[in-house]
């Protein structure tokens, strides 16, 4: 039975839906498809050649560890800037919070080269890490420092809204019935902003897999150690190994899938009890 | 356990929340703090939890200074208006939560933890939702949830922060009754604030009116409503007319308009006189003493005819109840005319109060 009240109020749902349809195909689902369709091409002895080597490997290595180590430290520090944002009042705070929107706006060579004028031996900061026998650029800890600087924004900016949105009188409540502020901290504030974490975590962790500009730089590309796979990928094809380095591509797409749906499986089931 | 309230000041900037409260809870009773908003009920209320700190005066449970106390060591149960149950958490855990963030020495086990619980529930009626999530339950059966979890820490003082604003009529009248009946068993020494007149006078032994940070007026229901200390009390409490009146020094009150300018006699005084909308009689001929006005609007709300008439003489609003069946007696409707008879009234002397 047709009756009004089942037409939307917004009419034109075919145009909008076929747009959108086309606009995905178009930006994501048709690239991607072309990327495995093309790696297809190799015979599978080919392909895991590529994808196997020793190189590679160190590569991947690094690139996740370094990913996750990055994001890791962004949930914590992220999460603190995000409270300090958000809880406090104090001069130069829109300042503040419009800076940790600047890993998003900065081109990432641009920052790659500061960071790496900051870090090197004689830079800035490196200088004072140096005499200890830390190296920060051109070492792994160098790939760390850009995966952290680039996934900041991802963590706060989904803190933030959440935190903002948390309702001070559950703090007065768990407070009037006897818990300390830590007990009230892990125990009532953590929960309510997991999930939102979860979420600025797999962002931070996804965008620091692919990063690519601001880490080439201060990572000086070391074969078997501060190599990371982007920066193969890129290699590969500079070399006209363009199937050697859509293979990679494949694996770290892959790995990339995988590891969201693990961290969407996790924020589902925080956000669940909720 | 009593509550003294000593000389407690509270300014935010420069709004005055509370100035110079005096007011003493006797153990076992349950108080409304009653007032308009931004009257300092709700801050005064937060200064006894601990949840604000007074700039000056001092807070004693029985004859014990707890003002420099933190409100997790008050021992106090504190009900919010939006309920504040933590929502990753179930019933029950909400309702066990305060016992278990106790220190692990004074904690108890874990069979004495879900027995307590459970006994609340049932105290609340709602044992079967320990399991559900507090999205899953009404604004009511949240409230009540939320004065378990309160209970569970077993406190010297319960606080509620206008406890039924946020539901809806119904609920909110069955709620109130059930809390009258609940402190009747368990005979906690409680303080809740509210704005709803009616709520006050049904639920409190003891109603606190206050206005602009002071205490209007301290004292039982009855009393307040009979003898309203001020004008302030009066308007506040029930829906009221205004008069002008001159006052012989015998007590005699004759009822006037603003307009009346025949000369003022040596033994009156001029006052205002409150007439609540019930207390006044209306008359189809004219009387002694009686204004004559003209009838406005009637609206029939359930058993109440509700009248609006104008004052002849100066055109004022007047309200007027009265029971349906009285005024259909009357064979009145609107734009007839008619004389008013105020039954009861409280005059402030003095003009303009």
């Amino acid at each position: 039975m047709r009756t009004a009240a089942l037409k939307p109020v917004i009419p034109g749902f075919g145009l909008t839906m076929g747009f959108s349809v086309l606009y995905l195909s178009l930006l994501l689902i048709i690239p991607v498809a072309g990327l495995i369709l093309f790696t297809l091409q190799m015979s599978w002895e080919d392909f895991w050649r590529a994808v196997s080597h020793p190189q590679v490997v160190a590569s991947y290595k690094l690139s996740f560890l370094a990913s996750f180590i990055g994001a890791s430290i962004n949930a914590v520090f992220g999460t603190l800037v995000a409270w300090v944002l958000v809880r406090y009042r104090f001069p130069g705070k829109r300042i503040i919070d419009g800076l940790v929107d600047l890993p998003f706006a900065l081109p990432t060579a641009v920052a790659g080269i500061a960071l790496v004028t900051l870090y090197a031996g004689t830079g800035w900061v490196g200088q004072y890490f140096e005499p200890f026998g830390i190296r920060i650029a051109y070492s792994q800890i160098g790939v760390v420092i850009a995966l952290t600087y680039i996934g900041l924004p991802f963590v706060v900016r989904t803190v933030q809204p959440v935190l903002a949105d948390f309702e001070k009188e559950l703090e007065e409540a768990s407070a009037a019935l006897g818990a300390n502020r830590l007990t009230t901290i892990r125990r009532v504030i953590f929960p309510a902003i997991l999930p939102a974490l979860l979420t600025g975590y797999a962002l931070a962790f996804a965008r620091a897999v692919g990063e690519y500009g601001s880490v080439i730089f201060i990572s000086g590309n070391l074969p078997y150690r501060t190599e990371i796979t982007p920066l193969l990928i890129v290699a590969k094809a500079e070399q006209y190994d363009y199937h050697g380095a859509a293979a990679i591509g494949v694996v770290m797409l892959g790995a990339a899938f995988i590891l969201l749906l693990l961290i969407n499986g996790l924020q589902w089931w925080a956000s669940r009890r909720g | 356990m009593s509550i003294h309230i000593e000389g407690v000041n509270k300014r935010f900037g420069d709004f005055v929340a509370v100035d110079n409260v005096n007011l003493d809870i006797k153990t076992g009773e349950l108080t409304a703090l009653l007032g308009p908003s931004g009257s300092g009920k709700t801050t005064l209320l937060r200064i006894i939890a601990g949840l604000e700190h007074p700039d000056s005066g001092v807070i004693r449970f029985n004859s014990e200074d707890i003002t420099g106390q933190h409100v997790s060591e008050r021992g106090v149960g504190f009900v919010f208006q939006h309920y504040a149950l933590f929502k990753h958490m179930t019933v029950f855990e909400n309702v066990a939560y305060g016992l278990t963030v106790k220190p692990k020495k004074l904690r108890p086990s874990k069979a004495e933890i879900a027995k307590k619980v459970n006994k609340l529930l049932e105290l609340v009626q709602l044992d079967w939702t320990a399991d559900r999530y507090p999205s899953q339950l009404s604004g009511g059966q949240r409230q009540r949830i939320a004065l378990a979890r309160a209970l569970a820490v077993e406190p010297k003082v319960l606080l509620l922060d206008e406890p039924f604003g946020a539901l809806d009529a119904k609920v909110r009248a069955e709620l109130r009754r059930w809390l009258r009946r609940l402190h009747d068993e368990i005979h906690v020494t409680s303080v809740f604030v509210t704005h709803d007149q009616e709520e006050a006078l049904e639920v409190a032994d003891r109603i606190v009116v206050m206005n602009k940070g002071r205490i209007e007026q301290d004292g039982t229901p009855e009393q307040v409503y009979d003898n309203p200390a001020n004008p302030f009390v009066y308007e506040f409490l029930g829906n009221v007319n205004l008069f002008h009146a001159r006052v012989k020094a015998s007590g005699e009150t004759k009822f006037t308009s603003a307009s009346d300018d025949t000369a003022q006699q040596a033994d009156e005084q001029d006052g205002l006189a409150y007439v609540r909308a019930h207390e006044i009689e209306v008359l189809t001929s004219a009387e002694p003493d009686a204004l004559p006005v003209t009838l406005d609007l009637i609206t029939m709300v359930g058993p109440t005819a509700r009248l609006e008439v104008l004052n002849q003489q100066d055109g004022k609003l007047v309200h007027i109840e009265l029971p349906k069946e009285q005024f259909k007696a009357l064979n009145l409707k609107s734009g007839d005319a008619a004389w008013i008879k105020p039954k009861y009234s409280q005059v402030f002397l003095g003009e303009g109060i």
